[in-house]
């Protein structure tokens, strides 16, 4: 048995590509729709996540011996509904700017199904070491998708990326020139991250196809 | 043999319930060590914002976080606070800490109540806690009360050499998905606009949400509280008061009419949220109308 036990690495890496939650589990969707227009936010909302999947597979790794099975869902939503306040309370403290922006999201981090299908596909099921690590590399690969997604997104609806501006302003349609740029405004709105999402997850599908 | 004896015992409804009662007292402590902890640190960042949009109403703070001052052909130029909390003209836009803002506010920013017949009061003069009181309205809206919420905006000098600048109004509606609240900053003359913000909202990001962008409030200052008649003139007493947010560009909808003074570009995609501005300034500024009408008056006298 021990000759097959994979390294503790791998807990790591195989979330971010060939098992990454988004593009391939597809969950943690609707987020991904609401906080990508803005980097600042949705890199934010990543690290957020991190935290959360990464501290809340440690302990409910840590619980799994001595929690019956009968109640183990309900110990590990109040084990993650504790990270999530801790985070959204500590950003409402410290970078209220962006709380303002995250608001309802935050909390809906506990109800993310990449957080619960890590402690209740993995995190029970194996020491804290291990746990932890498969938890930070759900919320890393969830965390590059939302990167990916807001890059794309803030680019082409705002022009501006972490809210500089990147399209020069001299492109612009103006009232004496009509037929100049103009900011692509389904960017802006969630529907788009659905389309762009879709689009990673094809390509996701194509690549791992050629790589396998 | 130790695995399954653990097993055995962690299947009982005792051991269950003893469980559960335990996860959730060290839950619920965690969370009320944390909560206490940070409540003071959450309450400063909230009152922090509130000035921060009250001095970028009153452009004294820019909206991309900067001190600006007006040189004497009325341009704005970027400014940084001295240690009282004057501002003294600077050629780079420093972007100040928590403290030059707070000190600025307490300097440049105090709060009144007005009475129904427009007479401006301290809060000692009118027995009230100053703390209390914008507490308890702030949700409720304190337009709705009989002594309602004003800022008086001094200018950047100290001691008696101060004089008023304008007033803030605090300003409260309904968007399209919560409450939107805000504030007006109004020139002396009660009529002319000073500029405006947001503080906070909920509307779509990307589209009403921009009623919180620099962008779109810049279209605010110089307009017109009071709507002008058709004839150019102004009945301070009956005229319609509010800033209107038009569906698509003020240009198109109403050319140069004079009411076209008093209106502002809507957002595309954002009539719902354009609307609930319109009411919010509609509902709020009626409600200060004989103040306003008092500033009006006052002003016409001294510079007649």
């Amino acid at each position: 048995m021990t000759a097959s036990k994979p390294p503790l690495s791998t807990f790591l890496t195989s979330q971010l590509w060939s098992g990454n939650q988004v593009l391939i589990a597809v969950l943690g969707i609707c987020s991904a729709l609401g906080v990508t227009n803005r980097l600042s936010v949705a890199i934010t909302m990543g690290l957020s996540v991190c935290f959360v999947t990464a501290f809340s597979s440690f302990f409910v790794s840590l619980l799994r011996k001595i929690t019956p099975d009968s109640v183990r869902m309900i110990t590990q939503l109040a084990i993650i509904s504790v990270f999530v306040i801790i985070i959204d309370q500590f950003l409402q403290a410290y970078f209220f700017s962006i709380s303002k922006v995250l608001s309802v999201f935050v909390g809906l981090i506990i109800t993310n199904c990449i957080v619960m299908g890590r402690t209740e596909g993995m995190a029970k099921n194996v020491e804290p070491l291990p746990a932890f690590l498969d938890g930070l590399g759900a919320g890393m690969g969830y965390a590059i998708v939302l990167f990916i997604v807001a890059f794309i997104r803030e680019l082409f609806g705002f022009g501006q990326l972490f809210g500089y501006q990147i399209i020069p302003l001299s492109w612009y349609a103006t009232s004496v020139h009509p037929d100049g740029y103009d900011n692509f405004v389904l960017m802006v709105s969630p529907p788009a991250a659905f389309f762009i999402i879709g689009g990673l997850i094809y390509l996701s599908k194509k690549l791992q196809k050629a790589d396998s | 043999m130790s695995e399954s004896k653990l097993r055995s015992r962690t299947q009982g409804v005792s051991y269950t319930l003893l469980f559960m009662v335990a996860l959730s007292l060290v839950c619920a402590i965690i969370l009320s060590i944390l909560a206490s902890a940070l409540k003071e640190p959450q309450e400063m960042a909230k009152e922090l914002d509130r000035s921060k949009q009250m001095l970028i109403a009153a452009r004294i703070l820019n909206p991309y976080v900067y001190f600006q001052l007006q040189d004497q052909e009325g341009r704005f130029v970027p400014a940084k606070a001295t240690r009282d909390g004057i501002l003294e003209p600077s050629h780079e836009k420093h972007t100040p800490n928590q403290q030059e803002i707070l000190d600025v506010y307490r300097n440049r920013i105090q709060a009144f109540l007005v009475n129904d017949r427009g007479d401006l009061l301290t809060f000692e003069q009118a027995g009230m806690n100053e703390q209390k009181y914008v507490q308890d309205f702030r949700k409720s809206g304190y337009y709705r009360e009989p002594l309602k919420l004003i800022y008086k905006i001094f200018s950047n000098s100290r001691g008696d050499n101060r004089f008023v600048e304008g007033y803030v109004i605090p300003v409260n509606g309904m968007g399209l998905w919560d409450a939107i609240y805000g504030y007006l900053a109004v020139q002396p003359d009660g009529n002319i606009v000073i500029g405006i913000s947001w503080y906070d909202q909920k509307e779509t990001p990307g589209l009403g949400a921009n009623i919180a962008e620099a962008e779109w409030q810049s279209q605010f200052p110089g307009k017109r509280l009071f709507q002008q008649s058709p004839n150019g003139e102004t009945n301070f007493n009956t005229a319609p008061l509010g800033i209107i947010v038009v569906k698509g560009k003020v240009k198109e909808v109403l050319d140069s009419t004079p009411k076209a003074l008093s209106a502002v570009d809507g957002m595309a995609g954002a009539t719902l949220t354009g609307n609930g501005v319109t009411n919010a300034y509609q509902d709020v500024l009626t409600a200060y109308r004989p103040f306003l009408v008092r500033l009006h008056q006052e002003f016409a006298k001294i510079t007649k």
